[in-house]
């Protein structure tokens, strides 16, 4: 009964852990690539230098602003040939077909849509890209993920809770003599309690920690095998920070452990 | 030491088990308690050491309000009353001086204290060479003993017997009852609820008769039958 009760907190933490460092990966790659998105603001044709000048500074004093690049239409097009070299023939352009544009960064990717907007309303622009659909669908695909998380994790915390209660129950049952004569001796309950605590206690340890072993056995052969398959992911995945997370977890673990048996020895001091 | 006024316990089905009891018992008093089976004799003693609740009435046991305690405090009140069963409630798997020295350790005492206390106890009770053995090796009587030196541990004022004889045999009774009247010799209060005729006969003490909850007589030196005691000693 007791593995019972240690095994349910390792899956428990197992999933909590691997959710955890799947979000963070997540959340990681996903700034990694809400991090370069920059707005583009294209400028209609025969827009004033002076008007240019104008809006370059509005931008440059907007404190959501990271930073804003002028690109005439001139460069846009050396850039443009040489990001398609080798694949399109750029030579057949007879005219400049870019209009004069700004890149604009911002300073989080929330604030991309809000101040794209506000350009848009500058006169003078003609039409502003961010690449709408992409960044909409990746910040809900993270609330999402969080969501659906968050609730997995808390019933799995819940039947780990559950499990450990009962096998408390268990013992104390197993114990109740020994109980009912300490409370006649003049034991205090937190007296008889404490003992019961502590295994409560050490199951969620133990269980964590288990878990936390697993977890790092999985990420060291599965990890490199992932990065090898899916190669845009790597240097992100090398990069989360697991300092804390290993703590947490033997924290969870050892709260559920607590918790749990301190509810079910309760239950029975009462009565 | 011990005194209770008005008391009545009723069970939430309307059974009174207890009925408007008044009960003074001085320091060092003997008591008997009889009754038939059901009558609330255990019922009296466990409202005493607060194993129970009254539903009116007021108990107060060595100066403590007992039917006002809060749970937190109950552990200092049992401190102050040892308890003594029919079924000696030993625990098996602990040999004789780990069951005394249980009683102590639980309420945090002194491992000094512990080694002191429970040679003292098992003396009282002759069972200093049996310390080593356990329950089931041991007779009903040398149980009892062993229980009562449990209750005596923690130096109670007042040990409370529930049928302290009532699993033995007759040779048995007679050592037990002997050792509480020696208890009772150094000063303890001790009350003890009994079916044994015999016992309370023999000894000539307090006898306080229960009958359906409520206290029917009250004699200083009772018999265990009303009135039987009087007619022996004119037919004698």
């Amino acid at each position: 009964m007791q593995a019972t009760a240690i095994g349910t907190v390792t899956v428990t933490i197992v999933l909590l852990g691997a959710f955890l460092y799947a979000r963070a990966v997540l959340v990681h790659f996903g700034a990694g690539v809400l991090n370069q998105i920059e707005i583009s603001a294209f400028l209609q044709d025969g827009t004033s230098p002076a008007r240019t000048e104008a809006m370059r500074a509005a931008l440059a004093h907007d404190p959501r602003v990271l930073s804003v690049q002028y690109v005439p239409k001139k460069e846009g097009l050396q850039e443009l040939r040489r990001r398609l070299k080798g694949e399109i023939d750029t030579s057949i352009l007879t005219e400049n077909p870019l209009p004069n544009m700004f890149r604009v960064r911002v300073r989080t990717p929330e604030l991309v849509p809000a101040v794209a907007a506000e350009i848009r309303k500058m006169p003078g622009v003609q039409y502003v890209n961010y690449g709408q659909d992409v960044v909409g669908k990746l910040l809900q695909l993270v609330a999402v993920a969080r969501r659906v998380g968050i609730a997995v994790i808390t019933l799995f915390i819940l039947v780990a809770g559950i499990i450990i209660s009962n096998t408390i129950r268990l013992t104390v049952f197993a114990r109740r003599r020994e109980i009912a004569i300490m409370q006649l001796v003049g034991a205090t309950n937190a007296y008889i309690r404490m003992p019961f605590i502590c295994e409560g206690l050490l199951d969620g340890l133990l269980g964590a920690s288990l878990a936390v072993a697993a977890l790092e056995v999985g990420r060291a052969s599965l990890v490199p095998r992932l990065v090898a398959a899916l190669p845009f992911v790597a240097a992100n995945v090398v990069n989360v920070n697991l300092g804390t997370l290993v703590p947490q977890l033997l924290l969870v673990g050892a709260a559920v452990g607590l918790i749990a048996s301190w509810i079910s020895v309760g239950r029975f001091l009462r009565t | 030491m011990i005194s209770l006024r008005g008391v009545s316990l009723v069970y939430p089905n309307g059974v009174r088990a207890l009925d408007g009891i008044d009960l003074e018992i001085g320091k060092g008093d003997f008591v008997f308690l009889v009754g038939h089976s059901g009558t609330g004799k255990s019922t009296l003693l466990r409202l005493l050491y607060r194993e129970m609740a009254p539903t009116t009435g007021e108990i107060t046991v060595d100066g403590i309000r007992v039917e006002c305690l809060r749970r937190s405090r109950v552990p200092i009140l049992r401190r102050h009353i040892g308890v003594v069963f029919q079924d000696f409630k030993l625990l098996t798997d602990k040999t004789v001086w780990e069951n005394v020295a249980f009683a102590l350790q639980v309420t945090g005492a002194h491992t000094r204290d512990v080694i002191r206390q429970v040679p003292r106890v098992l003396d009282l009770v002759g069972l200093s060479h049996k310390s080593r053995m356990y329950p089931g090796e041991l007779s009903g009587g040398e149980q009892q003993r062993a229980a009562i030196a449990r209750a005596l541990v923690n130096n109670p004022k007042i040990l409370l017997c529930d049928e302290p004889t009532g699993n033995l045999d007759p040779s048995n009774t007679t050592e037990i009852m002997e050792l509480l009247l020696r208890i009772n010799l150094k000063g303890t209060t001790i009350m003890v609820a009994t079916h044994n005729q015999a016992v309370v006969d023999r000894m000539r003490r307090r006898v306080v008769r229960l009958d359906n909850g409520r206290i029917v007589t009250d004699e200083e030196r009772g018999y265990y039958f009303l009135g039987l005691g009087q007619s022996q000693i004119l037919s004698g």
